[in-house]
Formats: C-alpha cells, structure tokens, sequence
C-alpha cells in the first residue's frame, strides 16, 4: 500500500468514522507492518485530543442582557394575536 | 433539550419576546466560543456574537423549525464571522492574532476550576499555543475544525452550517487535521 496516498486516505476515513470494513483491516494490515503510518496515525488522534483539550470560553456576564437590549421593540398588536 | 429549544422557538415565532431570552441563554456561551475562536479577539467575537442573536430573532420567521436550531444559528454566526474577517486588513488580522493582550482577555473570562495554580501556569501555555496554531489555520479550515471537535456537530450538520457539499467538508477536515497535525506533533 502506498503511504502517502491509500493509507493517508484510509487513515483519515477512518477517523471520520466514514471507513468500510474491508478497509478497515487493509489499514490494519498495512499499520501492522509500517511504522510511520502507525505514528502519523498516532499523531492525528493526539492533534485531536489536544483540540479538544483546549479550554471554553464563556460569554460576558452581560451577554443576554445586552442582546435582549438591542432587539427590536415588541409590536403589541402581536400580543393580542395570541 | 432541542425540544425545549424548539418550544421556546415556537413563543417567539407568535411574537413572544421573552422567550428569545432562554434562547440566548441556552446558546450564548457557545456561539460566543465559536465566534472567538473564529475571530482571535474577545471584543469581536462579543460583537458578532450578539449581532448574531439580533440577526437569527429577527429573522425568526424564516427558520424552517424542522431543522435543527443550532444548525441554523451556527450558520448566521459562522457567516457574519468571515463577513468580519474579510473586512480586516490583512496586516492587522495576523496583528490580532499573535497580540499578547487578546490571550490575557481570553484567559480572564475562563470558567474557573479547581486546579492547582503550578498546573494551570503549565496547562496554559500549552493551551495558548494549541490556541495559537488553531488560530492560525486559514478560516476555512479553522471553523470545520471547530464544529467537528469542539462543537461536535457531524459532518452532514456542518455540511449544512456551512452550506457547502460535504465531499468539501471532509477533504477540508482532512487537510486541516494534516495542518494541526504538524504543528502539534512535537507537543
């Protein structure tokens, strides 16, 4: 199997859950006696975990209010409508 | 929680305003993450982020509600983002993003946890410079990046959010792993 091409591809059908399963043991395969797919492997499902390591960050306290602020006044006849 | 949303969704579609206002809630710290992320600059990501929710209120009526809600708000939020980052001058959007101060504004609004002070100071620079090498994938790639692992949307949703085939999603998600990978192997 060529590295750069098939195995890359299949490598990353895989990680997008997407691989077949007679693809899945050709990776496998190939994985079993190619160390540096199985380290390019490994090396984009740790970039993965280091994504989703970072940390969230939260909106200002204010957020919701300052949307609720903004938008456009209510029409009353609306509510009547109800 | 859909289904609350979807409820909530209905109120404000009959003209109840105040039900946009657990919407808001509900989505807030997401959408502003998101525009974060997309924008480098906690100013700007509170400016669209809101500009956002304006948006997706006023245009409520066309919300298509057998979609998915977040879908639809993540799509308003994700085009005014690059609308934003077209905008810029070139020069200053790389400025803003290797600016020192932007991380410091970032790192105050974090939720605060429990680790130990010698942990964080550890666990933050690592974070600032995985931080950094999202920030500086080109946004294509960056905001598919994003919706796939931060996000947690699937590949047809972002398919959707994006509106572009997802053939083009996963040949992006491809080359932006590819691009993180090699900046983030030696981590």
């Amino acid at each position: 199997m060529d590295c750069n091409k098939q195995a890359l591809k299949l490598m990353h059908k895989h990680l997008d859950g997407d691989i077949t399963r007679e693809e899945e043991s050709q990776l496998k395969r190939h994985l079993e006696d190619c160390t540096t797919c199985q380290k390019h492997l490994h090396e984009l499902k740790k970039t993965i975990t280091l994504i989703q390591s970072t940390e969230r960050v939260k909106a200002p306290e204010d957020f919701t209010l300052k949307v609720m602020q903004q938008l456009p006044v209510e029409k009353k006849h609306v509510k009547y409508l109800r | 929680m859909e289904l609350m949303i979807k409820e909530k969704i209905k109120q404000v579609k009959k003209g109840d305003q105040a039900a946009f206002e657990d919407v808001v809630m509900f989505y807030q710290d997401k959408i502003f993450q998101h525009c974060y992320r997309m924008l480098g600059s906690t100013h700007e990501a509170e400016d669209i982020a809101q500009e956002a929710f304006i948006r997706a209120y006023v245009n409520i009526h066309s919300y298509d509600d057998r979609r998915k809600f977040s879908t639809w708000l993540y799509r308003i939020a994700t085009n005014l983002t690059i609308d934003r980052l077209r905008k810029r001058k070139p020069d200053y959007y790389l400025d803003a993003e290797v600016k020192g101060t932007e991380g410091l504004d970032m790192y105050s609004q974090l939720s605060s946890d429990d680790k130990l002070p010698e942990d964080e100071l550890e666990g933050l620079e690592l974070q600032n410079y995985i931080q950094k090498q999202i920030s500086e994938l080109p946004p294509k790639y960056r905001s598919i990046i994003m919706l796939r692992y931060l996000e947690e949307f699937s590949l047809q949703e972002i398919s959707e959010i994006l509106d572009i085939p997802i053939g083009t999603v996963k040949t992006r998600i491809h080359r932006g792993r590819e691009a993180l990978r090699k900046k983030l192997r030696h981590v």
